[in-house]
Protein backbone atom coordinates (compact mmCIF):
# COMPACT_ATOMS: atom_id res chain seq x y z
CA UNK A 1 0.00 0.00 0.00
CA UNK A 2 2.83 2.40 0.93
CA UNK A 3 4.71 1.59 -2.27
CA UNK A 4 1.51 2.08 -4.27
CA UNK A 5 0.83 5.45 -2.62
CA UNK A 6 4.37 6.60 -3.35
CA UNK A 7 4.11 5.45 -6.95
CA UNK A 8 0.81 7.25 -7.48
CA UNK A 9 2.14 10.45 -5.89
CA UNK A 10 5.23 10.33 -8.09
CA UNK A 11 3.16 9.93 -11.27
CA UNK A 12 0.89 12.78 -10.19
CA UNK A 13 3.70 15.35 -10.11
CA UNK A 14 4.68 15.29 -13.81
CA UNK A 15 1.01 15.24 -14.87
CA UNK A 16 0.28 18.17 -12.59
CA UNK A 17 3.25 20.11 -13.95
CA UNK A 18 2.22 19.40 -17.54
CA UNK A 19 -1.33 20.54 -16.76
CA UNK A 20 -0.02 23.80 -15.28
CA UNK A 21 2.03 24.36 -18.45
CA UNK A 22 -1.15 24.00 -20.53
CA UNK A 23 -3.03 26.40 -18.26
CA UNK A 24 -0.11 28.83 -18.47
CA UNK A 25 0.03 28.61 -22.26
CA UNK A 26 -3.71 29.32 -22.47
CA UNK A 27 -3.18 33.11 -22.23
CA UNK A 28 -0.37 32.92 -24.80
CA UNK A 29 -2.58 31.09 -27.32
CA UNK A 30 -4.95 34.05 -27.48
CA UNK A 31 -3.84 36.30 -30.35
CA UNK A 32 -2.34 39.59 -29.14
CA UNK A 33 0.00 40.90 -26.46
CA UNK A 34 -0.49 38.73 -23.33
CA UNK A 35 -0.05 41.68 -20.97
CA UNK A 36 -2.74 43.63 -22.85
CA UNK A 37 -5.00 40.57 -22.76
CA UNK A 38 -4.56 40.19 -19.00
CA UNK A 39 -5.31 43.87 -18.38
CA UNK A 40 -8.30 44.23 -20.69
CA UNK A 41 -9.27 46.90 -23.20
CA UNK A 42 -9.17 49.84 -20.81
CA UNK A 43 -5.48 49.47 -19.89
CA UNK A 44 -3.03 52.28 -20.71
CA UNK A 45 0.23 51.52 -22.54
CA UNK A 46 2.15 52.29 -19.33
CA UNK A 47 0.15 49.71 -17.36
CA UNK A 48 0.73 47.13 -20.11
CA UNK A 49 4.46 47.83 -20.07
CA UNK A 50 4.56 47.59 -16.28
CA UNK A 51 2.73 44.22 -16.12
CA UNK A 52 4.82 42.98 -19.03
CA UNK A 53 7.99 43.70 -17.03
CA UNK A 54 6.48 42.31 -13.82
CA UNK A 55 5.51 38.96 -15.37
CA UNK A 56 8.62 38.90 -17.55
CA UNK A 57 6.79 38.84 -20.88
CA UNK A 58 9.93 40.19 -22.56
CA UNK A 59 11.90 37.16 -21.38
CA UNK A 60 11.94 33.59 -22.76
CA UNK A 61 8.73 31.59 -22.38
CA UNK A 62 10.15 29.07 -19.91
CA UNK A 63 11.30 31.83 -17.53
CA UNK A 64 7.82 33.37 -17.78
CA UNK A 65 6.37 29.99 -16.85
CA UNK A 66 8.48 29.71 -13.70
CA UNK A 67 7.70 33.31 -12.72
CA UNK A 68 4.00 32.54 -13.14
CA UNK A 69 4.29 29.23 -11.27
CA UNK A 70 6.14 31.00 -8.45
CA UNK A 71 3.29 33.50 -8.16
CA UNK A 72 0.70 30.71 -8.25
CA UNK A 73 2.46 28.80 -5.48
CA UNK A 74 2.35 31.97 -3.38
CA UNK A 75 -1.40 32.19 -3.98
CA UNK A 76 -1.22 34.99 -6.55
CA UNK A 77 -3.37 34.18 -9.58
CA UNK A 78 -3.39 37.72 -10.97
CA UNK A 79 -6.08 40.39 -10.99
CA UNK A 80 -9.53 40.15 -12.55
CA UNK A 81 -10.10 42.61 -15.40
CA UNK A 82 -13.80 42.88 -14.65
CA UNK A 83 -13.85 42.95 -10.85
CA UNK A 84 -10.49 44.71 -10.35
CA UNK A 85 -9.90 42.27 -7.49
CA UNK A 86 -7.41 39.44 -6.98
CA UNK A 87 -8.52 36.32 -8.87
CA UNK A 88 -8.21 34.24 -5.69
CA UNK A 89 -10.80 36.48 -3.97
CA UNK A 90 -13.16 36.23 -6.97
CA UNK A 91 -12.90 32.44 -7.00
CA UNK A 92 -13.22 32.30 -3.21
CA UNK A 93 -16.53 34.17 -3.36
CA UNK A 94 -18.00 31.41 -5.55
CA UNK A 95 -16.58 28.54 -3.51
CA UNK A 96 -19.34 28.34 -0.89
CA UNK A 97 -22.10 27.94 -3.49
CA UNK A 98 -20.15 25.42 -5.55
CA UNK A 99 -19.16 23.24 -2.60
CA UNK A 100 -22.66 23.25 -1.11
CA UNK A 101 -24.23 22.52 -4.50
CA UNK A 102 -21.85 19.62 -5.15
CA UNK A 103 -22.41 18.21 -1.64
CA UNK A 104 -26.21 18.36 -1.89
CA UNK A 105 -26.02 16.81 -5.33
CA UNK A 106 -23.98 13.93 -3.90
CA UNK A 107 -26.64 13.40 -1.23
CA UNK A 108 -29.32 13.08 -3.95
CA UNK A 109 -27.12 10.77 -5.99
CA UNK A 110 -26.66 8.49 -2.99
CA UNK A 111 -30.29 8.41 -1.83
CA UNK A 112 -31.64 8.00 -5.37
CA UNK A 113 -28.89 6.05 -7.11
CA UNK A 114 -28.05 3.35 -4.56
CA UNK A 115 -31.52 1.97 -3.71
CA UNK A 116 -32.75 2.06 -7.30
CA UNK A 117 -29.57 0.35 -8.47
CA UNK A 118 -29.89 -2.38 -5.83
CA UNK A 119 -33.56 -2.86 -6.72
CA UNK A 120 -32.72 -3.13 -10.40
CA UNK A 121 -29.99 -5.71 -9.76
CA UNK A 122 -31.94 -7.87 -7.30
CA UNK A 123 -34.95 -7.92 -9.65
CA UNK A 124 -32.66 -8.63 -12.59
CA UNK A 125 -34.54 -9.61 -15.75
CA UNK A 126 -38.00 -8.68 -14.44
CA UNK A 127 -40.18 -5.78 -15.54
CA UNK A 128 -38.98 -3.77 -12.51
CA UNK A 129 -35.42 -4.07 -13.77
CA UNK A 130 -36.47 -3.10 -17.29
CA UNK A 131 -38.27 0.00 -16.08
CA UNK A 132 -35.53 1.16 -13.72
CA UNK A 133 -32.70 0.47 -16.19
CA UNK A 134 -34.40 2.20 -19.11
CA UNK A 135 -35.57 4.97 -16.79
CA UNK A 136 -31.99 5.55 -15.70
CA UNK A 137 -30.84 5.67 -19.29
CA UNK A 138 -33.60 8.12 -20.13
CA UNK A 139 -32.59 10.34 -17.19
CA UNK A 140 -29.01 10.30 -18.47
CA UNK A 141 -30.27 11.48 -21.88
CA UNK A 142 -31.95 14.68 -20.67
CA UNK A 143 -30.05 17.96 -21.15
CA UNK A 144 -29.63 19.35 -17.62
CA UNK A 145 -30.63 22.89 -18.52
CA UNK A 146 -33.89 21.69 -20.04
CA UNK A 147 -34.69 19.67 -16.92
CA UNK A 148 -33.78 22.68 -14.77
CA UNK A 149 -36.08 25.00 -16.72
CA UNK A 150 -39.02 22.63 -16.28
CA UNK A 151 -38.31 22.12 -12.57
CA UNK A 152 -38.41 25.93 -12.22
CA UNK A 153 -41.67 26.02 -14.18
CA UNK A 154 -43.33 23.36 -12.03
CA UNK A 155 -41.93 23.85 -8.52
CA UNK A 156 -41.17 27.59 -8.49
CA UNK A 157 -43.58 29.26 -10.89
CA UNK A 158 -46.66 27.03 -10.63
CA UNK A 159 -46.45 25.53 -7.14
CA UNK A 160 -44.24 28.17 -5.52
CA UNK A 161 -42.50 25.61 -3.30
CA UNK A 162 -38.90 26.60 -3.94
CA UNK A 163 -37.13 29.80 -5.04
CA UNK A 164 -36.29 29.82 -8.75
CA UNK A 165 -32.88 31.44 -8.75
CA UNK A 166 -29.98 32.88 -6.77
CA UNK A 167 -28.43 31.73 -3.52
CA UNK A 168 -27.80 33.96 -0.49
CA UNK A 169 -24.89 32.80 1.65
CA UNK A 170 -25.60 30.63 4.70
CA UNK A 171 -24.18 33.45 6.81
CA UNK A 172 -26.84 35.83 5.47
CA UNK A 173 -30.34 36.20 6.86
CA UNK A 174 -32.17 32.89 6.78
CA UNK A 175 -29.11 30.86 7.76
CA UNK A 176 -29.39 27.15 7.07
CA UNK A 177 -32.87 27.54 5.54
CA UNK A 178 -31.17 29.22 2.58
CA UNK A 179 -30.29 25.70 1.47
CA UNK A 180 -33.80 25.58 -0.05
CA UNK A 181 -32.37 27.69 -2.89
CA UNK A 182 -30.16 24.74 -3.80
CA UNK A 183 -32.80 21.98 -3.77
CA UNK A 184 -33.91 22.33 -7.41
CA UNK A 185 -30.38 22.97 -8.74
CA UNK A 186 -28.95 19.98 -6.89
CA UNK A 187 -31.78 17.73 -8.13
CA UNK A 188 -31.15 18.91 -11.69
CA UNK A 189 -27.44 18.21 -11.44
CA UNK A 190 -28.06 14.89 -9.68
CA UNK A 191 -30.44 13.42 -12.28
CA UNK A 192 -27.96 12.32 -14.97
CA UNK A 193 -25.30 11.38 -12.40
CA UNK A 194 -27.68 9.35 -10.23
CA UNK A 195 -28.72 7.58 -13.42
CA UNK A 196 -25.11 6.57 -14.09
CA UNK A 197 -24.78 5.33 -10.49
CA UNK A 198 -27.94 3.23 -10.89
CA UNK A 199 -26.44 1.58 -13.94
CA UNK A 200 -23.09 1.12 -12.24
CA UNK A 201 -24.57 -0.39 -9.05
CA UNK A 202 -26.63 -2.75 -11.19
CA UNK A 203 -23.70 -3.77 -13.38
CA UNK A 204 -21.26 -4.33 -10.52
CA UNK A 205 -23.81 -6.24 -8.41
CA UNK A 206 -24.54 -8.53 -11.35
CA UNK A 207 -20.79 -9.03 -11.77
CA UNK A 208 -20.26 -9.93 -8.12
CA UNK A 209 -23.34 -12.18 -8.09
CA UNK A 210 -21.59 -14.48 -10.57
CA UNK A 211 -18.65 -15.09 -8.21
CA UNK A 212 -18.04 -18.30 -6.29
CA UNK A 213 -18.38 -16.89 -2.79
CA UNK A 214 -21.94 -15.82 -3.59
CA UNK A 215 -22.84 -19.30 -4.78
CA UNK A 216 -21.38 -20.68 -1.55
CA UNK A 217 -23.42 -18.22 0.51
CA UNK A 218 -26.57 -19.28 -1.32
CA UNK A 219 -25.68 -22.96 -1.06
CA UNK A 220 -25.34 -22.80 2.71
CA UNK A 221 -28.93 -21.58 2.85
CA UNK A 222 -28.57 -17.88 3.67
CA UNK A 223 -31.62 -15.73 3.15
CA UNK A 224 -31.56 -14.19 -0.37
CA UNK A 225 -31.85 -10.67 1.06
CA UNK A 226 -28.83 -11.32 3.29
CA UNK A 227 -26.83 -12.61 0.34
CA UNK A 228 -27.85 -9.60 -1.74
CA UNK A 229 -26.87 -7.05 0.89
CA UNK A 230 -23.96 -8.60 2.75
CA UNK A 231 -22.24 -10.63 0.05
CA UNK A 232 -23.11 -8.90 -3.19
CA UNK A 233 -23.85 -5.26 -2.42
CA UNK A 234 -20.90 -4.76 -0.06
CA UNK A 235 -18.46 -6.06 -2.64
CA UNK A 236 -20.09 -4.12 -5.44
CA UNK A 237 -19.81 -0.99 -3.33
CA UNK A 238 -16.04 -0.86 -3.88
CA UNK A 239 -16.44 0.10 -7.53
CA UNK A 240 -19.37 2.36 -6.68
CA UNK A 241 -17.41 4.20 -3.98
CA UNK A 242 -14.73 5.01 -6.55
CA UNK A 243 -17.39 6.29 -8.93
CA UNK A 244 -18.73 8.60 -6.20
CA UNK A 245 -15.31 10.19 -5.94
CA UNK A 246 -14.96 10.72 -9.68
CA UNK A 247 -18.50 12.06 -9.87
CA UNK A 248 -17.83 14.58 -7.11
CA UNK A 249 -14.70 15.78 -8.91
CA UNK A 250 -16.61 16.11 -12.18
CA UNK A 251 -19.58 17.89 -10.58
CA UNK A 252 -17.56 21.04 -10.02
CA UNK A 253 -17.27 21.61 -13.76
CA UNK A 254 -20.59 20.00 -14.73
CA UNK A 255 -22.26 22.58 -12.47
CA UNK A 256 -21.45 25.23 -15.12
CA UNK A 257 -24.78 24.70 -16.87
CA UNK A 258 -26.90 24.24 -13.74
CA UNK A 259 -25.47 27.33 -12.05
CA UNK A 260 -26.27 29.32 -15.20
CA UNK A 261 -29.89 28.09 -15.34
CA UNK A 262 -30.52 28.90 -11.68
CA UNK A 263 -28.31 32.04 -11.63
CA UNK A 264 -26.26 30.69 -8.74
CA UNK A 265 -23.17 32.68 -7.72
CA UNK A 266 -20.85 29.66 -8.02
CA UNK A 267 -17.54 28.94 -9.72
CA UNK A 268 -19.20 27.34 -12.75
CA UNK A 269 -21.21 30.43 -13.65
CA UNK A 270 -18.08 32.49 -13.02
CA UNK A 271 -16.27 30.56 -15.79
CA UNK A 272 -19.03 31.17 -18.32
CA UNK A 273 -19.40 34.84 -17.47
CA UNK A 274 -15.64 35.32 -17.52
CA UNK A 275 -15.49 33.74 -20.97
CA UNK A 276 -18.24 36.06 -22.22
CA UNK A 277 -16.51 39.05 -20.56
CA UNK A 278 -13.08 37.98 -21.85
CA UNK A 279 -11.79 38.14 -18.27
CA UNK A 280 -8.78 35.92 -19.03
CA UNK A 281 -7.04 36.04 -15.61
CA UNK A 282 -10.20 34.64 -13.98
CA UNK A 283 -10.64 31.96 -16.68
CA UNK A 284 -7.02 30.90 -16.21
CA UNK A 285 -7.34 30.88 -12.42
CA UNK A 286 -10.56 28.87 -12.36
CA UNK A 287 -9.21 26.31 -14.82
CA UNK A 288 -6.11 25.89 -12.69
CA UNK A 289 -8.09 25.47 -9.47
CA UNK A 290 -10.57 23.00 -11.01
CA UNK A 291 -7.88 20.91 -12.72
CA UNK A 292 -5.74 20.66 -9.59
CA UNK A 293 -8.79 19.82 -7.48
CA UNK A 294 -9.93 17.24 -10.04
CA UNK A 295 -6.52 15.55 -10.07
CA UNK A 296 -6.14 15.54 -6.29
CA UNK A 297 -9.64 14.11 -5.75
CA UNK A 298 -8.97 11.46 -8.38
CA UNK A 299 -5.73 10.53 -6.62
CA UNK A 300 -7.50 10.26 -3.26
CA UNK A 301 -10.18 8.10 -4.86
CA UNK A 302 -7.55 5.79 -6.33
CA UNK A 303 -5.82 5.46 -2.98
CA UNK A 304 -9.10 4.82 -1.18
CA UNK A 305 -9.95 2.25 -3.84
CA UNK A 306 -6.64 0.45 -3.31
CA UNK A 307 -7.27 0.45 0.43
CA UNK A 308 -10.80 -0.97 0.02
CA UNK A 309 -9.70 -3.56 -2.51
CA UNK A 310 -6.10 -4.75 -1.86
CA UNK A 311 -6.08 -6.54 -5.24
CA UNK A 312 -5.75 -3.16 -6.99
CA UNK A 313 -2.34 -2.17 -5.61
CA UNK A 314 -0.91 -5.59 -6.42
CA UNK A 315 -1.66 -5.27 -10.13
CA UNK B 1 -16.93 -9.96 -38.10
CA UNK B 2 -19.56 -9.11 -40.67
CA UNK B 3 -21.16 -5.77 -39.75
CA UNK B 4 -24.68 -6.69 -40.91
CA UNK B 5 -24.60 -9.86 -38.81
CA UNK B 6 -23.23 -7.90 -35.87
CA UNK B 7 -26.11 -5.41 -36.08
CA UNK B 8 -28.69 -8.17 -36.53
CA UNK B 9 -27.40 -10.00 -33.45
CA UNK B 10 -27.29 -6.82 -31.43
CA UNK B 11 -30.92 -5.89 -32.03
CA UNK B 12 -32.40 -9.38 -31.85
CA UNK B 13 -34.98 -9.46 -29.03
CA UNK B 14 -34.42 -5.82 -28.04
CA UNK B 15 -37.60 -3.99 -28.88
CA UNK B 16 -36.74 -0.66 -27.27
CA UNK B 17 -33.32 -0.50 -28.94
CA UNK B 18 -34.90 -1.39 -32.29
CA UNK B 19 -37.41 1.43 -31.88
CA UNK B 20 -34.50 3.73 -31.04
CA UNK B 21 -32.66 2.63 -34.16
CA UNK B 22 -35.73 3.31 -36.32
CA UNK B 23 -36.15 6.75 -34.72
CA UNK B 24 -32.52 7.55 -35.57
CA UNK B 25 -33.17 6.48 -39.16
CA UNK B 26 -36.07 8.98 -39.25
CA UNK B 27 -33.78 11.72 -37.93
CA UNK B 28 -31.26 10.86 -40.63
CA UNK B 29 -33.93 11.02 -43.34
CA UNK B 30 -35.21 14.34 -41.98
CA UNK B 31 -31.66 15.66 -42.03
CA UNK B 32 -31.02 14.60 -45.61
CA UNK B 33 -34.36 15.73 -47.03
CA UNK B 34 -34.84 18.79 -44.78
CA UNK B 35 -35.49 21.23 -47.67
CA UNK B 36 -38.22 18.93 -49.03
CA UNK B 37 -39.92 18.23 -45.68
CA UNK B 38 -39.80 21.66 -44.05
CA UNK B 39 -42.90 23.64 -45.08
CA UNK B 40 -41.24 27.04 -44.45
CA UNK B 41 -37.81 28.63 -44.61
CA UNK B 42 -36.31 28.07 -41.11
CA UNK B 43 -34.71 31.54 -41.17
CA UNK B 44 -37.69 33.50 -42.52
CA UNK B 45 -38.79 36.14 -40.02
CA UNK B 46 -42.48 37.07 -39.75
CA UNK B 47 -43.07 39.85 -37.19
CA UNK B 48 -46.86 39.55 -37.47
CA UNK B 49 -47.04 35.83 -36.72
CA UNK B 50 -44.82 35.81 -33.61
CA UNK B 51 -45.36 33.18 -30.90
CA UNK B 52 -48.25 31.54 -32.78
CA UNK B 53 -49.64 28.46 -31.08
CA UNK B 54 -49.12 25.01 -32.61
CA UNK B 55 -51.71 24.22 -35.28
CA UNK B 56 -52.02 24.89 -39.00
CA UNK B 57 -50.04 25.97 -40.91
CA UNK B 58 -47.34 26.06 -38.17
CA UNK B 59 -47.39 22.51 -36.74
CA UNK B 60 -45.12 23.34 -33.80
CA UNK B 61 -46.08 27.05 -33.61
CA UNK B 62 -43.71 29.95 -34.24
CA UNK B 63 -40.92 31.52 -32.19
CA UNK B 64 -40.42 35.13 -31.08
CA UNK B 65 -39.18 36.08 -34.54
CA UNK B 66 -42.21 34.42 -36.12
CA UNK B 67 -40.04 31.64 -37.56
CA UNK B 68 -41.74 28.28 -38.09
CA UNK B 69 -40.65 25.96 -35.23
CA UNK B 70 -41.42 22.77 -37.17
CA UNK B 71 -39.18 23.80 -40.07
CA UNK B 72 -36.45 24.83 -37.64
CA UNK B 73 -36.76 21.47 -35.88
CA UNK B 74 -36.36 19.64 -39.22
CA UNK B 75 -33.26 21.66 -40.05
CA UNK B 76 -32.16 21.07 -36.45
CA UNK B 77 -32.07 17.35 -37.26
CA UNK B 78 -29.54 18.23 -39.93
CA UNK B 79 -27.34 20.03 -37.37
CA UNK B 80 -27.73 17.07 -35.00
CA UNK B 81 -26.43 14.67 -37.61
CA UNK B 82 -23.63 17.01 -38.71
CA UNK B 83 -22.44 17.67 -35.14
CA UNK B 84 -22.80 14.03 -34.13
CA UNK B 85 -21.08 12.50 -37.14
CA UNK B 86 -18.43 15.23 -37.19
CA UNK B 87 -17.53 14.78 -33.52
CA UNK B 88 -17.45 11.01 -33.91
CA UNK B 89 -15.12 11.27 -36.91
CA UNK B 90 -12.76 13.71 -35.16
CA UNK B 91 -12.76 11.67 -31.94
CA UNK B 92 -12.29 8.28 -33.61
CA UNK B 93 -9.67 9.38 -36.14
CA UNK B 94 -7.55 11.42 -33.69
CA UNK B 95 -8.14 9.24 -30.64
CA UNK B 96 -8.04 6.01 -32.62
CA UNK B 97 -4.73 6.81 -34.31
CA UNK B 98 -3.14 7.94 -31.04
CA UNK B 99 -4.38 4.88 -29.19
CA UNK B 100 -3.42 2.35 -31.85
CA UNK B 101 -0.01 3.84 -32.60
CA UNK B 102 0.74 4.16 -28.87
CA UNK B 103 -0.02 0.53 -28.21
CA UNK B 104 1.88 -0.66 -31.28
CA UNK B 105 5.01 1.47 -30.96
CA UNK B 106 5.64 1.18 -27.23
CA UNK B 107 8.21 3.96 -26.95
CA UNK B 108 6.13 6.49 -28.85
CA UNK B 109 3.16 5.29 -26.83
CA UNK B 110 4.83 6.08 -23.54
CA UNK B 111 5.14 9.68 -24.68
CA UNK B 112 1.73 10.04 -26.35
CA UNK B 113 -0.28 8.38 -23.60
CA UNK B 114 1.25 10.69 -20.96
CA UNK B 115 -0.05 13.56 -23.07
CA UNK B 116 -3.49 11.95 -23.13
CA UNK B 117 -3.32 11.58 -19.33
CA UNK B 118 -2.62 15.29 -18.99
CA UNK B 119 -5.56 16.21 -21.23
CA UNK B 120 -7.80 13.85 -19.25
CA UNK B 121 -6.97 15.86 -16.13
CA UNK B 122 -9.31 18.48 -17.59
CA UNK B 123 -13.00 17.64 -16.99
CA UNK B 124 -14.85 17.29 -20.35
CA UNK B 125 -17.07 20.37 -20.24
CA UNK B 126 -14.25 22.55 -18.84
CA UNK B 127 -11.94 21.46 -21.65
CA UNK B 128 -14.61 22.26 -24.22
CA UNK B 129 -15.06 25.70 -22.64
CA UNK B 130 -11.31 26.38 -22.66
CA UNK B 131 -10.99 25.41 -26.31
CA UNK B 132 -14.04 27.40 -27.36
CA UNK B 133 -12.58 30.50 -25.67
CA UNK B 134 -9.66 30.31 -28.07
CA UNK B 135 -11.85 29.81 -31.15
CA UNK B 136 -14.72 31.59 -32.88
CA UNK B 137 -18.29 30.32 -32.64
CA UNK B 138 -18.86 28.17 -35.70
CA UNK B 139 -20.21 24.77 -36.67
CA UNK B 140 -16.74 23.50 -37.52
CA UNK B 141 -15.21 24.69 -34.24
CA UNK B 142 -18.00 23.14 -32.18
CA UNK B 143 -17.35 19.81 -33.89
CA UNK B 144 -13.61 20.20 -33.39
CA UNK B 145 -13.93 21.01 -29.69
CA UNK B 146 -16.32 18.16 -28.87
CA UNK B 147 -14.32 15.76 -31.02
CA UNK B 148 -11.07 16.61 -29.23
CA UNK B 149 -12.69 16.18 -25.81
CA UNK B 150 -13.79 12.63 -26.67
CA UNK B 151 -10.61 11.82 -28.57
CA UNK B 152 -8.83 11.45 -25.23
CA UNK B 153 -11.17 8.74 -23.90
CA UNK B 154 -11.18 7.04 -27.31
CA UNK B 155 -7.37 7.01 -27.33
CA UNK B 156 -7.25 5.37 -23.94
CA UNK B 157 -9.83 2.73 -24.84
CA UNK B 158 -8.23 1.87 -28.17
CA UNK B 159 -4.81 1.76 -26.50
CA UNK B 160 -6.00 -1.02 -24.20
CA UNK B 161 -7.71 -2.95 -26.99
CA UNK B 162 -4.77 -2.73 -29.39
CA UNK B 163 -2.42 -3.91 -26.64
CA UNK B 164 -4.60 -6.99 -26.17
CA UNK B 165 -4.75 -7.71 -29.91
CA UNK B 166 -1.01 -7.19 -30.30
CA UNK B 167 -0.40 -10.25 -28.12
CA UNK B 168 -2.63 -12.49 -30.23
CA UNK B 169 -1.26 -15.28 -32.40
CA UNK B 170 -2.59 -13.86 -35.67
CA UNK B 171 -0.40 -10.79 -35.20
CA UNK B 172 2.65 -12.99 -34.65
CA UNK B 173 1.69 -14.88 -37.78
CA UNK B 174 1.47 -11.64 -39.76
CA UNK B 175 4.90 -10.57 -38.47
CA UNK B 176 6.36 -13.94 -39.44
CA UNK B 177 4.93 -13.72 -42.93
CA UNK B 178 6.77 -10.45 -43.35
CA UNK B 179 3.92 -7.94 -43.06
CA UNK B 180 4.94 -4.30 -42.56
CA UNK B 181 3.85 -2.13 -39.66
CA UNK B 182 1.05 -0.35 -41.53
CA UNK B 183 -0.23 -3.65 -42.91
CA UNK B 184 -0.33 -5.20 -39.43
CA UNK B 185 -1.98 -2.16 -37.89
CA UNK B 186 -4.58 -1.42 -40.52
CA UNK B 187 -5.20 -4.77 -42.22
CA UNK B 188 -4.84 -7.16 -39.32
CA UNK B 189 -5.57 -5.23 -36.10
CA UNK B 190 -8.05 -2.57 -37.27
CA UNK B 191 -10.69 -4.96 -38.69
CA UNK B 192 -10.88 -6.58 -35.22
CA UNK B 193 -11.62 -3.18 -33.70
CA UNK B 194 -14.56 -2.33 -35.97
CA UNK B 195 -17.33 -3.50 -33.66
CA UNK B 196 -15.93 -1.88 -30.47
CA UNK B 197 -15.38 1.30 -32.52
CA UNK B 198 -19.02 1.20 -33.57
CA UNK B 199 -20.07 0.99 -29.91
CA UNK B 200 -17.74 3.83 -28.99
CA UNK B 201 -19.10 5.90 -31.89
CA UNK B 202 -22.68 5.51 -30.70
CA UNK B 203 -21.86 6.70 -27.17
CA UNK B 204 -19.78 9.62 -28.45
CA UNK B 205 -22.67 10.59 -30.73
CA UNK B 206 -25.02 10.66 -27.73
CA UNK B 207 -22.59 12.59 -25.49
CA UNK B 208 -21.81 15.02 -28.29
CA UNK B 209 -25.50 15.98 -28.59
CA UNK B 210 -25.71 16.82 -24.90
CA UNK B 211 -22.42 18.72 -24.92
CA UNK B 212 -23.38 20.67 -28.05
CA UNK B 213 -26.75 21.55 -26.55
CA UNK B 214 -25.06 22.68 -23.32
CA UNK B 215 -22.60 24.86 -25.27
CA UNK B 216 -25.48 26.36 -27.29
CA UNK B 217 -27.32 27.08 -24.06
CA UNK B 218 -24.30 28.84 -22.55
CA UNK B 219 -24.04 30.96 -25.70
CA UNK B 220 -20.71 29.39 -26.59
CA UNK B 221 -21.75 26.80 -29.17
CA UNK B 222 -23.10 27.20 -32.69
CA UNK B 223 -23.66 30.75 -33.99
CA UNK B 224 -27.11 31.91 -32.76
CA UNK B 225 -28.70 32.04 -36.24
CA UNK B 226 -28.00 28.35 -36.93
CA UNK B 227 -31.20 26.33 -36.42
CA UNK B 228 -30.09 23.65 -33.94
CA UNK B 229 -32.23 22.16 -31.17
CA UNK B 230 -29.86 23.55 -28.54
CA UNK B 231 -30.03 27.06 -30.00
CA UNK B 232 -33.83 26.86 -30.22
CA UNK B 233 -33.99 26.09 -26.49
CA UNK B 234 -31.41 28.70 -25.64
CA UNK B 235 -33.06 31.53 -27.59
CA UNK B 236 -36.64 30.86 -26.57
CA UNK B 237 -36.15 30.01 -22.91
CA UNK B 238 -37.41 33.41 -21.72
CA UNK B 239 -40.76 32.64 -23.40
CA UNK B 240 -41.20 29.43 -21.40
CA UNK B 241 -44.34 30.68 -19.63
CA UNK B 242 -45.91 32.47 -22.63
CA UNK B 243 -45.12 29.86 -25.26
CA UNK B 244 -44.24 26.55 -23.59
CA UNK B 245 -44.29 24.66 -26.94
CA UNK B 246 -41.12 26.46 -27.97
CA UNK B 247 -39.21 24.49 -25.33
CA UNK B 248 -41.12 21.22 -25.37
CA UNK B 249 -40.51 20.19 -28.99
CA UNK B 250 -36.76 20.82 -29.33
CA UNK B 251 -36.17 19.44 -25.81
CA UNK B 252 -38.09 16.24 -26.52
CA UNK B 253 -36.25 15.84 -29.82
CA UNK B 254 -32.90 16.03 -28.01
CA UNK B 255 -34.00 13.61 -25.28
CA UNK B 256 -35.42 11.07 -27.75
CA UNK B 257 -32.37 11.18 -30.00
CA UNK B 258 -29.83 10.88 -27.17
CA UNK B 259 -31.91 8.15 -25.52
CA UNK B 260 -32.13 6.22 -28.80
CA UNK B 261 -28.42 6.52 -29.40
CA UNK B 262 -27.71 5.28 -25.86
CA UNK B 263 -30.07 2.32 -26.36
CA UNK B 264 -28.39 1.46 -29.64
CA UNK B 265 -24.95 1.75 -28.03
CA UNK B 266 -26.05 -0.48 -25.18
CA UNK B 267 -27.40 -3.12 -27.53
CA UNK B 268 -24.22 -3.05 -29.60
CA UNK B 269 -22.02 -3.26 -26.51
CA UNK B 270 -23.84 -6.29 -25.15
CA UNK B 271 -23.20 -8.23 -28.32
CA UNK B 272 -19.57 -7.24 -28.57
CA UNK B 273 -16.57 -9.53 -28.43
CA UNK B 274 -16.14 -10.45 -24.73
CA UNK B 275 -12.42 -9.59 -24.89
CA UNK B 276 -13.27 -5.90 -25.03
CA UNK B 277 -16.23 -5.79 -22.64
CA UNK B 278 -14.25 -4.17 -19.82
CA UNK B 279 -12.74 -1.50 -22.04
CA UNK B 280 -15.86 0.10 -23.45
CA UNK B 281 -17.16 3.33 -21.95
CA UNK B 282 -20.74 4.03 -20.90
CA UNK B 283 -21.43 1.80 -17.91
Amino acid sequence: MLAYTAKRLLTLIPTLLAATILVFLFVHLIPGDPAAILLGDTATPEEVAQLSAELGFDRPLWIQYFLWLGNVLQGDLGTSIFFREPVTAVIGSGAETSILLASMTMVWIIILGLPIGVLSATKHGTWIDQITSSGAMLAASVPTFWLGLYLIMIFSVTLGWFPSSGFPSLSDEGGITNLRYLILPSLTLAAPNAALIVRLVRASMLDVAREDHVRTARAKGLHPARVAIKHVFRNALIAVAAAFGFTFAALISEAVVTETVFSLPGIGRLVVQSILRRDYPVIQGVILVIVVLYMVINLLVDLAYARLDPRVSLK
Amino acid sequence: MNIINFLRNAFAGRKLATVGFIWLCFILLAAIFAPLIAPFDPLEIDPVGRLAEPGLPNLFGTDHFGRDTFSRAIYGARMTVIIGVGSVVVALVCGGLIGMLSAYFTRLGHFLMRGVDVLMAFPALLMALVLITLLERSVFNTILVIGIVYATTTARILYGMTLKLKGEVFVDAAVCSGAGHSSILFRHILPNLVSPLLVQASFIFAFAQLQAAALDFLGLGLPPEVPSWGNMLSEERIYVTRAPWLLIYPGLLIVLSVFSMNLVGDALRDSIDPRFKDDIAGV
